[in-house]
């Protein structure tokens, strides 16, 4: 799973968490969120504004 | 053509990463009279929550910024006067070890000062520190103070006294805040709403103290501070940060001839009376109206490195919500721009959702606490936008010529 990260105030979307208050349950791959969709923190950024964290392996480094 | 930028804030660093974004060639220098350091500054009231010492909350070194927007950057130089007939100005480096005057030209000027705290004036001895956090350095100072402290008193219930106040009641301080309004965010919601954050916080450890005024602070080696309240309350207290809101940093601005009313007025191009002086962010008013925030300073970013890489592009805004980190309560606030109107509440309990109804009968503002905050998206489509299309004045310039 992967994770990615806003650029501007450091929110990150987690591919394993997904984002379920803004509609987005756990397992909701980066693919499936919407161009449009705005950083849930800052409202300010967008999808294509985010940078990939990489794949991030079951638990720790 | 050059693009000379002053302030190294949200503004100045977000123009710079979207001029990059429309040219690669254009030269840019941004000056700042602090050190530049790349922060997310709404994390600086929530940073104890993110376990994030001030050094943690810097994103990007100055070393990246320049390397990554291929950007000048003049640490440390504080702009003297600015020349926006012959395009120039000058700028006072300065550091521990030596000082020196440069003069540097532009082509297009982008003045991005911020703004800076208000301070009232409370009756204290000299030692008798009053804390104010806007910037990363302010925010070292603050975490310094509180270090092995228990009691922070905060003046002010807005944005920022309020996401300071949870912040530290949810990290084990006990947290006092005074102001003079009757709930918190009183400009942004309606009182059956602020009661519900109040009472939240107060469940917290947060002790409110509305309707007054902190009148003076006596310091004594012994008990250490007391707070003295316009009703005769006394607080003990070990430090004191106030939080009573921004006023425009425009005095570079207004002795370079650029026209300030509060903040520096600009067009729908964000230039200013002076032509190709650009000015954006919390220095700037719009229609009269201050929007010290990140939203808005990021869309004028956006639209003017459109115009400044030859594209004029006006600036619209739209309906502006904010996320109010309060973790006792979540809260989203679209504070209206004009105030006359009424709120119109749903809801129950914590989860309510307020609309403001102006007096054409549009909603023109709106505030979500709770489980409702989930609406905003939906809300601010139908709000009525902050800054609309097509409607702005264009200011008339000696020279309509325009570097682009």
């Amino acid at each position: 799973m992967a994770q990615y990260e806003c650029p501007d105030c450091g929110y990150v979307y987690d591919e394993k968490t997904g984002c379920e208050r803004e509609g987005y349950p756990a397992g909701t791959t980066w693919e499936q969120i919407p161009e449009e969709f705005p950083c849930p923190d800052c409202f300010v950024r967008e999808k294509p504004d985010f940078e990939s964290l990489g794949e991030i392996k079951e638990v720790g480094e | 053509m050059s693009i000379v930028i002053i302030g190294a804030g949200h503004a100045g660093l977000t123009l710079a990463r979207e001029i990059r974004v429309n040219c690669k060639a254009t030269p840019i220098t941004i000056i700042s009279r602090d050190a530049i350091r790349g922060y997310y500054k709404p994390n600086l009231s929530k940073a104890l929550s993110m376990e994030k010492t001030p050094d943690q909350l810097v994103m990007k070194s100055a070393e990246t910024i320049a390397q990554d927007l291929d950007v000048k950057l003049l640490s440390h130089v504080t702009v003297i006067d600015i020349d926006a007939e012959h395009k120039e100005l000058r700028g006072l480096f300065n550091n521990t070890e030596e000082s020196s005057v440069m003069t540097i030209s532009y082509h297009s000027l982008v003045l991005a000062t911020g703004a800076s705290p208000i301070r009232i004036p409370i009756e204290r001895d000299a030692t008798t520190e009053l804390l104010s956090i806007n910037n990363l350095e302010d925010y070292e100072v603050f975490r310094e103070r509180i270090q092995q402290k228990k009691k922070i008193l905060i003046i002010g219930a807005g944005f920022v006294g309020c996401e300071l106040a949870s912040d530290l009641a949810s990290n084990g301080y006990d947290v006092d805040i005074v102001d003079l309004c009757e709930w918190p965010l009183q400009r942004a919601m309606p009182e059956v709403m602020g009661t519900e954050i109040k009472k939240a916080m107060a469940e917290q450890g947060v002790t409110w103290h509305l309707g007054k005024s902190l009148t003076s602070v006596k310091t004594d080696q012994e008990s250490g501070k007391t707070a003295y309240l316009s009703d005769g309350t006394s607080i003990h207290t070990d430090a004191i940060v106030s939080a009573v809101g921004l006023v425009p940093n425009t005095r570079l601005a207004s002795n370079a001839g650029v026209r300030v009313q509060r903040g520096i007025e600009v067009d729908a191009l964000s230039q200013t009376s002076q032509t190709d002086v650009y000015a954006l962010g919390d220095c700037v008013e719009y229609k009269g109206v201050t929007l010290p925030f990140i939203m808005p300073a990021t869309h004028a970013a956006k639209a003017l490195a459109k115009t400044l890489t030859g594209t004029d592009t006006e600036l619209t805004l739209p309906a502006l919500p904010v996320a109010v980190k309060i973790s006792a309560c979540p809260t989203v606030v679209c504070p209206p721009l004009n105030k006359k109107g009424i709120w119109q509440v749903q809801g129950a309990g914590m989860n309510l959702e307020a609309h403001f109804i102006n007096e054409e009968g549009v909603m023109s503002g709106f505030s979500l606490t709770g489980q409702c905050i989930t609406k905003k998206n939906q809300l601010a489509a139908e709000c009525l936008p902050a800054l609309p299309a097509g409607i702005s004045e264009i200011i008339v310039h000696n020279c309509t010529k325009r570097a682009g």
